[in-house]
């Protein structure tokens, strides 16, 4: 067999055949590997975000009254996108948009310089410190800062007494939306100030060295030299907060305790008043749909606006 | 002295037909049935039950003020307990829906009438169908400041006019963080029954048609008149149940508070601080000469749609709200003013007596007598909370100088209402007119 030529270039090509065969093999398991270490990840995406989702909007179809349901098609689409209450309640989470989350992403940014230039002056204890905040429950922090702004527990109040205020409300719905702003400020500034500080250190010390021999000051470094090497931390930053704001419920629905707020002062209140304190399910579970598709292509834009910039820089 | 024997033969026979046709015996299997209440201690007067009805036991789960879950429940067509305790002013939301089914064959309207009075008619039964029976009430009673009302000078005022001429002058005598009277910002039942005690009402369900007028006669003179004090600055208003209200009421930095019968327990819960210093009283009367009282709140217990056993469930609703056993119990470890059977006066006697937080009041009997100037009754509509939202937005707006007159809310509020029954798809709306 070994003498002749053909069935020598055969025996090749079959352990060829074979060792291509083994390394499918070993790829498939290695996929199956992967797909069972997902896989815990997997089944409760699919049962606790998925199927949801999916269920939610074949109850957004239907129309409601009690237990009696009725498949109604897109009708109750068409009737929030004229319900002007629904888009009335954009309201706070623009302002969130638009104000809270580059104010946040600012202060957080500072921080994180700060963070750095402590480094070996407790920069860690400062980190711990201002990240506590974020480890509280929202309904907590709604509480503790609805008691904060009353009117018969506020610590403000003997100062503002002693101003001339006396019996000035602190807590009124103008002030409603600095006092969001306040609270969630406070709730989230130290974790994204540690998420940029992360991503900070990893930046190489060489840029700033060169820069500094140059003659470059620190905050010069900062903010000429590391900040646009952040982009790829702020990206993501700017839409988890964006969800959030769109989202935003646990702050107000505690502080309308003590101020009296519209069952749609946010989207997410609106439509946890339509389906428990109404019983429109069908009709909230729409309004939910819409919220999800709005949250959607606020992220799909701003990766997509993102990941060109990118391209182009590289360019 | 025979004849005499043989009338007290016949009486004590009448009485215990009577009562065996108030309670009748339970001829089916052995079941359990289930209760959402969110009052306190309702297992005492369960254990009673289960003596006299040893095939039906009764497991009661408390999740406070339970709404949202029975209207999660009701859409999702399984999951409502047997019994479902439920506001009355709420109750025709969820006659409505559907979450109740008819009990007559247990409990006939007659029975219902002798054990409950007409009126309760109007809270647990709609169009001739009886859904549950009436647990506590809610009459308006006045809960006043006595350490106020002494430093001050001040009378415990019989009528409105006095009410006013009391708030005036304490006005100008008590520091400026002191209020006479806070009325709630919201709280529509506060302010259906504040039209009530003048003996008017805001709506009603007549012959399967709803009947909307706010702007009545009677009402508008309750709304003028209170608005007037409001805008001269000599009521307050407030919002209510939350930590300012509580620590308002503790402290004591509001002299005069209406509300339900059942507050006289929920101060002596949440304002402990207060204690020897409240004394009840008869709400002040619009006309001194027809007295007559309003409902704020109070709660009946209802036979659910879902429940598998209607016939254990009416059972147990009607002795649990009727029989002095159970009256006695709920008075006693609930602090309940269980008043709306006409069975409470036989157990009157036993459970009055004065009461230490209310400085040795009597206070049962000033509960007793407020809720019998109860004369009057209506249906609520079935969208209370959405009245709820609108009228506390529009009081807000009023609070914070958008409205200038306190009366121009009736009409607006009446305006907001009527939108909202027709958005919820009622077409059988009378406005304009009550029956």
């Amino acid at each position: 067999m070994a003498k002749d030529p053909n069935g020598n270039q055969m025996n090749i090509k079959m352990d060829e055949l074979l060792k291509k065969e083994k390394r499918k093999n070993k790829k498939a398991i290695a996929t199956l590997k992967a797909y069972l270490f997902l896989a815990p990840f997997l089944i409760l995406f699919a049962t606790m975000v998925i199927y949801p989702i999916v269920l939610g909007f074949k109850l957004s179809l239907y129309g409601q009254r009690g237990a009696r349901m009725w498949y109604i098609g897109f009708q109750n689409f068409a009737t929030i996108l004229q319900d002007s209450r629904f888009w009335e309640a954009f309201r706070i989470p623009l302002f969130l948009l638009l104000i809270q989350v580059p104010l946040m992403i600012f202060i957080a940014t500072l921080i994180a310089f700060c963070y750095e230039r402590l480094e070996k002056h407790g920069g860690s204890f400062f980190r711990f410190i201002f990240y506590l905040p974020y480890t509280i429950p929202g309904i907590v922090t709604g509480i503790i800062w609805s008691y904060i702004f009353s009117d018969s527990m506020s610590p403000f109040r003997p100062a503002l007494d002693l101003m001339g205020y006396v019996g000035t409300k602190i807590l009124t719905r103008q002030h409603l939306p600095a006092i969001l702003l306040v609270i969630i400020l406070w709730a989230y500034t130290g974790y994204t100030a540690f998420v940029i500080y992360s991503s900070l250190i990893s930046i190489p010390k060489e840029y700033s060295e060169q820069a500094q021999l140059d003659g470059a000051t620190f905050w010069q470094v900062a903010f000429k030299i590391k900040v646009p090497l952040l982009k790829g931390v702020f990206i993501p930053l700017f839409i988890f907060n964006a969800i959030g704001a769109i989202q935003v419920f646990n702050e107000p629905w505690m502080l309308k305790e003590l101020v009296v707020l519209p069952s749609n002062y946010t989207p997410a209140m609106y439509i946890y008043n339509s389906a428990f304190a109404q019983g429109r399910f069908t009709y909230a579970s729409a309004m939910g749909m819409i919220l999800a598709f709005l949250t959607f292509l606020i992220s799909f834009g701003v990766l997509r606006g993102a990941a060109k910039q990118m391209l182009t820089d590289e360019m | 002295m025979k004849r005499f024997l043989a009338v007290a033969l016949v009486l004590v026979l009448a009485v215990t037909c009577f009562a065996a046709d108030y309670y009748p015996k339970y001829n089916g299997k052995p079941v359990t049935i289930t209760m959402w209440a969110w009052t306190s201690n309702e297992n005492y007067s369960i254990e009673e039950f289960e003596k006299v009805y040893p095939n039906i036991k009764v497991k009661w789960e408390n999740f406070d003020v339970h709404y949202e879950k029975a209207q999660t429940a009701l859409s999702a067509g399984s999951g409502l307990p047997d019994v479902l305790m439920v506001e009355y002013s709420f109750a025709p939301q969820f006659m409505e829906l559907g979450a109740f089914q008819p009990i007559n064959k247990w409990l006939d309207e007659k029975t219902f009438i002798k054990l409950y009075g007409e009126a309760a008619l109007g809270w647990c039964a709609a169009d001739g169908q009886i859904y549950g029976t009436p647990q506590d009430s809610g009459a308006l009673t006045m809960f006043y400041r006595k350490d106020l009302f002494d430093k001050y000078g001040l009378t415990v005022p019989k009528t409105m006019d006095e009410f006013i001429a009391q708030a005036k002058k304490f006005k100008q005598v008590a520091p400026a963080n002191l209020k006479f009277y806070a009325a709630p910002i919201g709280n529509v039942q506060w302010w259906i029954a504040q039209v009530w005690k003048a003996g008017g009402k805001l709506f009603d369900y007549h012959d399967g048609k709803w009947y909307i007028h706010f702007t009545n006669p009677v009402a508008t003179k309750v709304f003028e008149t209170l608005g007037k004090c409001f805008d001269e600055g000599i009521f307050d208003l407030e919002m209510w149940w939350n930590a300012d209200w509580f620590n308002s009421l503790n402290q004591g930095t509001t002299a005069v508070v209406e509300n339900g019968a059942w507050f006289a327990e929920w101060l002596k819960l949440n304002a402990p601080e207060s204690e020897g210093k409240w004394r009840v009283a008869i709400p002040a009367q619009w006309d001194p000469a027809k007295p007559t009282n309003a409902m704020l709140g109070g709660s009946g217990f209802y036979v659910t749609s879902h429940s598998k056993n209607p016939e254990a469930a009416a059972l147990f609703v009607n002795w649990l709200n009727s029989h002095p056993t159970s009256l006695k119990c709920l008075h006693k470890y609930s602090n309940l003013p269980v008043m709306v059977s006409t069975r409470y006066e036989e157990v009157l006697d036993e459970v009055s007596g004065s009461d230490a937080f209310f400085g040795g009041q009597n206070i049962v009997e000033s509960l007793w007598e407020a809720h019998h100037l109860v004369n009057t009754t209506f249906v609520t509509l079935p969208i209370t909370s959405n009245m709820e939202e609108s009228l506390s937005l529009l009081i807000q707006q009023y609070v914070d100088g958008k409205i200038k007159r306190f009366a121009d809310i009736l009409p607006l509020w009446e305006k907001e209402v009527i939108k909202t029954m027709k958005e919820f798809g009622y077409t059988n709306l009378v406005t304009g007119k009550l029956p």
